[in-house]
């Protein structure tokens, strides 16, 4: 017993630092999608091991950034976006892991709006991620961490994404490279700051002709590129059984125009968002594998993206693929 | 640590392929890709033809040009060859740009600024909405709000008036016979197809002048942009071996006094008065209720308080005497069975939507921020010119009577709206949501239906073989608004059959306009 106690917290630990970036970061608004942002987390699962996750968010925005000015709109009202999100992550190597997640999203307006318009649901884009672990070292008073993952993820329906600001997502294929470094104290505390880029690729319109700056010919609309950064410091409470994290991250486009006055959005735009995040995950001792956790973020600045503030809570489970392997640890 | 390699290198190469197939760039195109073409035919009678504006070819005058053994000519042959021997790469590309069918591109630069200045205005903060004002072009809002009724407006202006001024131009091309300069010295290669078509007066200047001045008066904020375009077309008609420059001078004069007519005729048509106040909208609405007992509403919010252009009805048509005698049959009443069925219709395509339905409402929406189904049609044309290598008066020709049947299906079709003030399946369904936007005026008879019926029955006339395609795109394009949740079936069926009726006026004009003897 002894032995599984302390070996569980870790793996739970691990589990839990996987999950929640995708739990958190995945769909704030499909103009700002993070989707494909793999898991930012500094630590690894082992060899073996599942873990899934089930989570629920709630977007909510009522104000957005039409360009550089926030504004309201009554023809949208507030627009609610919920979404569930089935995950997994497997640990193929003790320094590889394998990432899958799959949302399904529902968009809506409040009641009453001006604009009388329909809202969007169904599943969006499947997401694939390899995260590679090359260094953990000790290091002065604590251990640092380099690790980098890598993204795919790409629309599974055919949900239109020019339909803002109720398109569940922006419709394009998005491959990313992310960074990560951490570096956490005896005391666990912990420090990380990752970035990423992300390549974007088109998605298709259902009209032929947009315009962007000028007359585009085309359905085809070009989803810019963007880069990512996020900080985050955390605290281990409890004998590593509670997490606490404050999270802050930025997104920029390397590209694309402003949304245009009183116009919709469009997945060609410009986009920045500047969010602040609290997380809290809980590793329950009773019950070997269960996890829970709890997330709320908001952005506090922007350009051509929703003021979205969500809020979200999702339940994690970890296990050993290998009965005999799971049998032998019990069994110690 | 041999592994760790091995796995490095996997994803590595997987990354790799990723990047490949996200990254592999698409052809967006900004213009429809063409770089000029022999023309099918030269139409040598295009002189006779009848104009629209002007009472005939030569009703404006022009000196005549020196002869091409003049010295002053032969100068003006020694500057076309020291400007095409010093030419930059952009002007060799403004050269590919404009082609040897310019009036397409202008076309293009017209759907482009009716795309930009497409927004409608937003409300101020305290609830009230102010109308963008041709005085205080800057705004905001801007001006103007190049709705579909402006954007059909201006279309037709321009294409009339780019039409009028190519029938003077090949009047005096014939007449004078100036060869052009490709042809007059053998060291001077055109950058186009070549052709026997005389050079003065420059056909390409003419088409610049007209639609930089017709588009200048439209989109007073782009003056400077439509300068600058151009200048740099004027630049490509001597550096492609086509014109000299008193050719291009030339086609300037027939240019501006075309123009002159146009605009006159444009300051007088009633559009000034086509948004009108909201004492007479009210009264409007007010004569529609006691007529019929309904009577549309605005919902947004906050409630704008005069729907979009309620008296474009009264804006003088090219074609059609009276509006009212081609007004269509009023609409079911609210509590008949045919309008019973049709919410069922409704909310049936609302409840059912289909991958097939959506992508036709959205394939034809044509809305805000985008050049409206009035330049939807003329980029259709377009491509169907370019295809059938129409010459430069054929296209405008085209053009023109196109965008005449559309400007006056649309003074009929707004005469319906506003007459029968017909509320939209928001205003009557409960609970109804849609996927298309619910435009700022009555429903009956559908806008889309009309100009897309309209412009497809002139497309038939002009390009036989298309008729049907045509038609049947024009009836998709009326379902569509259906399909969008935002009209009545009956709103789409009255409205192509409206603009069918209309356009024929048109089509009859232009029959009789000399091209089809």
């Amino acid at each position: 017993m002894q032995r599984l106690y302390s070996l569980t917290p870790d793996l739970y630990k691990k589990m839990g630092k996987v999950i929640l970036p995708f739990g958190i970061v995945i769909f704030m608004y499909p103009a700002v999608s993070l989707k494909a942002q793999t898991p930012s987390d500094g630590l690894m699962m082992p060899s073996k091991n599942i873990c899934v996750l089930f989570s629920y968010d709630m977007g909510t925005f009522d104000r957005y950034w039409e360009g550089s000015y926030l504004r309201s709109n009554e023809t949208i009202a507030t627009v609610d976006r919920n979404m569930v999100l089935p995950m997994a992550a497997i640990g193929i190597l003790d320094n590889l892991n394998f990432y899958v997640s799959l949302p399904y999203v529902s968009t809506e307006s409040s009641e009453p709006n001006g604009g009388y318009f329909t809202g969007a649901r169904g599943f969006q884009d499947i997401g694939f991620a390899l995260k590679y672990r090359p260094i953990r070292t000790e290091l002065g008073p604590g251990r640092v961490s380099f690790l980098g993952t890598a993204g795919f993820s790409t629309p599974l329906t055919n949900y239109l994404s020019d339909y803002r600001p109720y398109s569940i997502g922006a419709g394009a294929p998005e491959f990313s490279l992310r960074a990560i470094g951490q570096y956490e104290l005896k005391n666990q505390l912990y420090f990380r700051a990752s970035a990423a880029h992300l390549w974007r690729g088109y998605t298709e319109a259902e009209r032929d002709y947009y315009y962007n700056d000028g007359s585009y010919y085309t359905a085809w609309m070009d989803v810019p590129n963007a880069w990512t950064f996020e900080t985050i410091l955390g605290k281990w409470l409890f004998d590593t059984s509670l997490k606490l994290e404050l999270s802050y991250s930025n997104l920029t486009s390397t590209s694309g125009d402003d949304i245009r006055a009183y116009n919709a959005a469009q997945p060609t735009n410009k986009v920045e968002v500047d969010r602040i995040g609290f997380s809290a995950q809980y590793y329950f001792k009773s019950i070997k594998g269960l996890g829970v956790v709890a997330y709320h973020n908001r952005v506090v600045n922007g350009r051509n993206t929703p003021k979205m503030s969500n809020t979200g809570f999702g339940l994690t489970y970890q296990f050993n693929v290998i009965k005999k392997q799971t049998d032998e640890e019990n069994a110690q | 640590m041999k592994k760790m390699r091995n796995n490095i290198n996997v994803i590595m190469l997987l990354a790799a392929l990723v990047i490949g197939l996200i990254s592999c760039e698409k052809d967006t195109p900004q213009y429809l890709p063409y770089e000029g073409y022999a023309y099918s035919e030269l139409t040598i009678n295009g002189g006779n033809w009848t104009p629209v504006l002007q009472s005939a070819g030569d009703a404006i005058a022009i000196d005549t040009p020196s002869s091409s053994d003049s010295q002053e000519y032969i100068n003006e042959l020694e500057e076309v060859k020291e400007a095409m021997a010093n030419m930059n790469s952009n002007q060799k590309k403004a050269i590919k740009y404009w082609t040897n069918n310019p009036a397409v591109r202008w076309n293009e630069i017209a759907l482009e600024l009716i795309a930009k200045y497409n927004l409608i205005p937003g409300p101020n903060d305290d609830g009230t909405y102010t109308l963008p004002n041709s005085s205080n072009p800057d705004g905001p809002p801007a001006f103007p709000f190049a709705h579909p009724p402006y954007a059909c407006r201006a279309l037709a202006y321009m294409s009339v008036a780019q039409f009028d001024g190519l029938i003077s131009a090949w009047h005096y091309k014939y007449e004078y016979n100036r060869a052009a300069p490709f042809q007059q010295d053998e060291a001077i290669e055109f950058a186009y197809e070549e052709n026997d078509i005389p050079s003065f007066p420059s056909d390409g200047a003419v088409v610049a002048r007209v639609s930089k001045n017709i588009l200048s008066a439209m989109f007073p904020l782009e003056v400077e942009y439509l300068k600058q375009m151009e200048e740099e077309h004027l630049e490509s008609l001597m550096l492609s071996g086509g014109n000299v420059m008193s050719d291009i001078t030339a086609g300037l004069e027939i240019g501006d006094a075309v123009s002159e007519t146009a605009l006159i005729r444009a300051a007088g048509d009633g559009m000034r008065n086509a948004q009108a106040p909201k004492a007479v909208s009210d009264s409007i609405k007010q004569a529609a209720y006691d007529r019929f007992g309904w009577a549309w509403d605005n919902l947004e919010i906050p409630e704008r308080p005069v729907g979009l252009t309620p008296l474009f009805s009264q804006v003088t048509m090219w074609s059609i005497d009276d509006v009212e005698s081609v007004r269509p049959i009023p609409p079911p009443q609210l509590d008949s069975q045919e309008f019973l069925d049709d919410v069922e219709v409704l909310k049936d395509y609302a409840k059912n939507m289909t991958d097939e339905k959506r992508r036709i409402a959205n394939f034809w929406q044509d809305g805000l921020g985008t050049y409206t189904p009035p330049g939807h049609w003329n980029r259709i044309a377009n491509e169907m010119i370019v295809e059938y290598k129409l010459n430069p008066l054929q296209t405008t020709r085209t053009l023109a009577y196109m965008n005449m049947a559309i400007m006056d299906s649309g003074i009929s079709c707004w005469d319906a709206k506003y007459y029968y003030h017909y509320p939209r399946p928001i205003q009557m369904i409960d609970g109804f949501e849609t996927i298309a936007g619910t435009p700022n005026f009555p429903s009956y008879t559908s806008g889309h239906s009309v100009f897309s019926a309209a412009a497809s029955e002139v497309l038939a006339y002009i390009f036989p073989e298309e008729a049907s395609t045509v038609r049947a795109w024009a009836e998709e394009a009326a379902i569509s608004r259906v399909y969008g949740g935002i009209h009545w079936s009956f709103d789409a069926t009255v409205g192509t059959d409206q603009g069918r009726e209309v356009a024929q006026y048109t089509i009859d004009r232009a029959k009789a306009d000399g091209a089809d003897n």
